[in-house]
């Protein structure tokens, strides 16, 4: 009974449903583990000191009667997912002493299903950057090789499940935050489409991009989260209608858009092309000609979103509050402090991209590029069923092998697509490559119709069969 | 290239506060930065003007219910202010008399 932390949720669901185990033994297991390992691989945040208890909570409501099949599962949160009562701090000296006064609908989702929280996960700050470098309390390892990143900005949620600390993880997303993790850890990840789940009581990033969804070990897990936190919200406006998921006749076809995949790695390559050809699906070429400004309309339309969503920062209403000698200085000490390096580069870049004059040539040009991009992406998937890119171009980069920021930016270029057009998309393990000796987890993205993310858990439990 | 005086404009738009070092970095890497997205010049505006994902929602102005996630929420906002004084946010005084 020692390795209850290693189980699949879906196994441990069955486990407990069938009370060979109890929420109890599974939390202990999983704490157990994250105490041991996080030490080294710095994925928590926090680990929360009242998981006995959660679990306790969940073993009675089962012996009450109640059968979810997440009820006394043990997840681990990103920190930027508001769990009140609890500190929560999007990784920065900004809100590091900050107390979340609301849940977010998804973690009030994930308590009516009974789950238990392992603790908070550590991230890039305030969800920006690809290596979870970029945390003010510093970087998370990857598990699979401790001298490499483990991606972001959603390491920390995918270390804490790649290492065994915790059965599965939400995440969030703007421009792969979820998917490249996924991919550098050997996890599977899920950007939900737009407005599938709710945005309400996550530290907002860039609003128009931003999902919440899941990191776990399988597809399944992914579903089975997906479910619980999905749903029409009336805290958040720009959630959908349940109607709007549909469940369309299959055309057994993958697009692949091969003139998008010169810069990757020729190992990934060589593993992508047999990965796709082995799914009993026809594979056609398909064309995105707008593709190509993806990542800059990206790097344009996110600044700009984070430059207004983070002058809520001012030092005023919460959080770090430093003083100066007017209220200029208040607010330029508190955000100049506050603020980590990148988080600093990223308002400014924002602040440049929407000053008066450059507004029409930079954001103006990236709405059009994203409008575009979301027109060709639509016709594409008329004719097939999903789009397959390899997640990242190569495996995890070493921790400070991306000092540049615009080298960090272009690990997005494959997955900012989905985000400009709010289309669902997955990470799923595709093998591993070697790297200086160590085997390093690399994973497939697809990419589906909006509210088709059926297609995704389709396709991604045919392609786990054959790799198992 | 952007100009130094750029960057310093910027700076106190968003209300950041910089050491010189950092200033001169943001010079460099802004000015690469916007040279790459300045890729976007190429597609031309409104060629598919999308239908906008977004719509007006709206809702009654009452306050909200003692069984919304976001009743009786007051204590915990206010426990957040950095500076209190009873249920008051003590804040700077902006606006002075002129002497």
């Amino acid at each position: 009974m020692n390795e209850l932390n290693t189980l699949s949720i879906t196994e441990a669901s069955k486990k407990l449903a069938s009370r060979e185990i109890s929420a109890l033994n599974l939390a202990q297991a999983c704490k157990e583990e994250a105490e041991k390992k996080n030490p080294n691989l710095n994925a928590y945040l926090e680990i929360f000191d009242d998981i006995e208890k959660q679990a306790k909570n969940a073993d009675e409501r089962r012996a009450a009667g109640e059968s979810n099949s997440l009820l006394g599962i043990p997840l681990a949160i990103k920190d930027n997912i508001l769990l009140e009562g609890r500190h929560v701090s999007a990784a920065s000296k900004m809100l590091a002493q900050y107390t979340a006064s609301y849940d977010a609908t998804v973690i009030r989702k994930l308590k009516e299903a009974g789950s238990v929280f392992v603790g908070r996960t550590n991230m890039d700050e305030f969800a920006m950057g690809g290596s979870n470098e970029n945390s003010a309390f510093g970087p998370v390892k990857n598990p699979a090789d401790p001298s490499r990143v483990p991606g972001g900005s959603s390491g920390g949620s995918a270390a804490a499940v790649a290492a065994h600390t915790a059965l599965g993880a939400l995440g969030t997303d703007t421009g792969g935050s979820i998917r490249e993790p996924a991919s550098f850890c050997g996890l599977v990840g899920l950007k939900p489409t737009y407005g599938a789940v709710s945005r309400f009581g996550l530290i907002a990033m860039g609003s128009s991009l931003d999902q919440a969804g899941p990191l776990t070990h399988t597809v399944e897990d992914a579903e089975l989260i997906f479910n619980a936190i999905r749903g029409k919200d009336a805290l958040d406006s720009t959630t959908i209608d349940e109607s709007s998921f549909q469940s369309p006749t299959r055309k057994k076809k993958i697009g692949v858009p091969r003139h998008l995949l010169a810069g990757v790695d020729q190992d990934v390559l060589d593993m992508f092309e047999k990965t796709v050809t082995s799914l009993g699906c026809e594979v056609v070429d398909v064309t995105l000609s707008s593709a190509a400004l993806a990542l800059p309309a990206y790097y344009i339309i996110m600044p700009a979103e984070v430059s207004t969503n983070l002058a809520r920062f001012d030092g005023v209403r919460y959080g770090l509050s430093l003083k100066g000698d007017s209220l200029l200085e208040d607010y330029a000490r508190t955000r100049g402090e506050g603020f980590g390096k990148e988080v600093r580069r990223r308002i400014m870049l924002g602040t440049y991209v929407l000053s008066a004059g450059y507004y029409d040539a930079y954001f103006g040009k990236a709405t059009a590029a994203r409008d575009a991009l979301a027109w060709e992406v639509r016709e594409v998937l008329k004719n097939v069923d999903v789009i397959a890119t390899p997640t990242t171009p190569s495996p995890a980069p070493k921790l400070g092998e991306k000092s540049d920021p615009l080298a960090m930016y272009l690990l997005d270029i494959f997955t900012v697509t989905a985000n400009l057009t709010g289309n669902p998309a997955i990470s799923i393990p595709m093998g591993t490559l070697q790297r200086e000796g160590k085997a390093l987890p690399i994973g497939i993205q697809f990419t589906a119709p909006h509210a088709d993310e059926e297609a995704l858990f389709n396709i991604g439990k045919t392609l786990e069969a054959k790799v198992h | 290239m952007i100009s130094r005086e750029e960057i310093d404009n910027l700076a106190e738009l968003s209300r950041l506060k910089l050491s010189d070092a950092e200033a001169g970095e943001l010079q460099k890497d802004i000015s690469n930065i916007v040279e790459y997205i300045g890729q976007v010049s190429a597609v031309a505006a409104d060629t598919f003007n999308e239908k906008p994902l977004l719509r007006n929602v709206m809702r009654e102005d009452f306050p909200r219910d003692s069984t919304d996630p976001l009743a009786h929420k007051e204590e915990a906002l206010k426990a957040a202010f950095p500076s209190r004084k009873g249920d008051f946010n003590v804040v700077r005084k902006i606006i002075q008399k002129d002497e």
